[in-house]
């Protein structure tokens, strides 16, 4: 128990400050922004109480938030991401469902189920995200566009890291 | 009172959904100016700290660049002063006057934090109240339109950047003396969009835009970017793409600039509204 607290605590250190240090200034043409600290929603337990995800993606939002100046974008989407991640989970459960001892990993279920699981979570994601944004539906297909592009590079960027995970 | 009890433990997790949902988007709302929501600027002072470090790294990585653009700088301004001596041999008598003829402050500052990728673009500078910049005054970097001071605390002061949905600034075609509505379409932050040119007149790719004075923001005259690209659309204006000379992505020395007769101008041009 305390274990896991350590591991998941470190886990969303590291996230944040890749987030905040490294990749909020990965800016390719103001069209394609990865934002991977999503993964901190992805990656918490199947057995977590759905409450304590709620608050934790709530407090992780609000954290990129101050760095980024952006008060309640980033928190609003990330928690709309951990209240719908139940569902998703439910929606793709693998036939034999799923073991309350193991990781949402790459390792634990495989590489389609993961690919789903983190685009479907992304998606949502950024769809809240980029549209509280602009905060207007002028331009709506353009932000579309946006949305789904940094999507895919956000999507791509999180199968990375889950691989190199993977061999640990 | 039970079937209550029972109600909120069915839907416990929608509640709490609901409730942190309302807080962030009651932050959201209240942020077209953020930095007064009082919240935010009592923890700012955590991030700030870390921000200014993280600058100081990336400025040091720039400097042969600023270097060049500072002795780029130099030379101008020893140009002018040249300029300014021989005029004032001319004269009879030299005055040194320094209420009557001097209308804009500069002074400079370093910027601590910065964005591109967001719609709605800030930055933040190393100076606030304490060294007298104050809301509303210009940001040029080198001599170029760069943005807008919105809010001072005692030691920072952010910015809004020329990249913001929200920025307007009056701008005119230096050939010519045309001027019309400059603002960012958020699409790349290399260009501009200048609207309300009409038609009738002829202008050419390549031509420069600088700051009429008439916001009382900007002083005349400062440079904003080159037309890159115009199209006729349907209505009696122009459709003018302006490159920026300003590179948002490598600025890290501002000049700030106070209009010492903002206030007067003000005063004056309310009486007859």
């Amino acid at each position: 128990m305390i274990n896991s607290i350590i591991r998941y605590g470190v886990i969303i250190v590291i996230l944040v400050l890749l987030q905040v240090l490294v990749l909020n200034y990965v800016q390719f043409s103001g069209f394609v922004n990865p934002y991977v600290y999503i993964m901190i929603v992805l990656l918490l337990p199947y057995t977590i109480p759905a409450w304590l995800l709620l608050i934790i993606s709530f407090l992780a939002g609000l954290t990129i938030d101050l760095f980024s100046g952006t008060p309640g974008m980033h928190a609003s989407a990330t928690l709309l991401a951990g209240f719908s991640r139940p569902y998703i989970l439910k929606i793709i459960a693998p036939r034999d469902g799923y073991e309350s001892g193991s990781d949402l990993s790459m390792a634990s279920y495989g590489a389609r189920w993961f690919l789903v699981y983190t685009a479907t979570v992304v998606l949502i994601h950024h769809t809240a995200l980029f549209y509280l944004e602009v905060f207007r539906f002028t331009d709506f297909f353009r932000t579309l566009l946006r949305v789904i592009l940094s999507s895919a590079f956000t999507t791509g960027f999180v199968l990375l890291i889950e691989y190199y995970r993977k061999g640990r | 009172m039970r079937n209550l009890l029972n109600f909120l433990l069915k839907y416990n997790n929608l509640i709490v959904f609901l409730l942190l949902e309302g807080i962030a988007l009651y932050l959201l709302t209240t942020d077209n100016n953020y930095h007064n929501s009082r919240m935010v600027k009592s923890i700012q002072g955590l991030t700030r700290g870390m921000e200014e470090r993280i600058s100081n790294v990336r400025s040091f990585m720039s400097l042969r660049e600023i270097n060049s653009q500072l002795a780029s700088e130099n030379s101008l301004l020893r140009n002018s002063l040249e300029l300014l001596k021989n005029r004032e041999d001319n004269r009879f008598v030299s005055v040194t006057d320094s209420v009557l003829g001097e209308q804009y402050r500069f002074t400079s500052a370093r910027v601590i934090n910065n964005s591109v990728n967001n719609q709605k673009n800030f930055f933040t500078i190393d100076k606030g109240s304490r060294k007298g910049i104050s809301v509303d005054m210009a940001v040029t970097n080198g001599r170029d339109v760069a943005g807008v001071i919105v809010g001072c605390s005692e030691n920072f002061s952010v910015a809004i950047s020329l990249l913001n949905l929200d920025f307007r600034l009056s701008a005119r075609i230096k050939s010519n003396g045309y001027f019309g509505s400059l603002s960012w379409d958020g699409r790349n932050y290399r260009y501009a969009i200048l609207s309300e040119i009409p038609q009738h007149i002829t202008i050419n790719e390549g031509d420069t835009i600088e700051t009429t004075g008439f916001s009382s923001v900007f002083p005349e005259g400062i440079p904003i970017g080159t037309i890159r690209n115009l199209k006729k659309s349907g209505s009696d204006f122009y459709n003018i793409k302006v490159e920026l000379f300003t590179d948002f992505k490598k600025i890290h020395y501002v000049h700030v600039i106070g209009n010492l007769k903002r206030s007067e101008q003000l005063k004056l041009e309310n009486q007859f509204r």
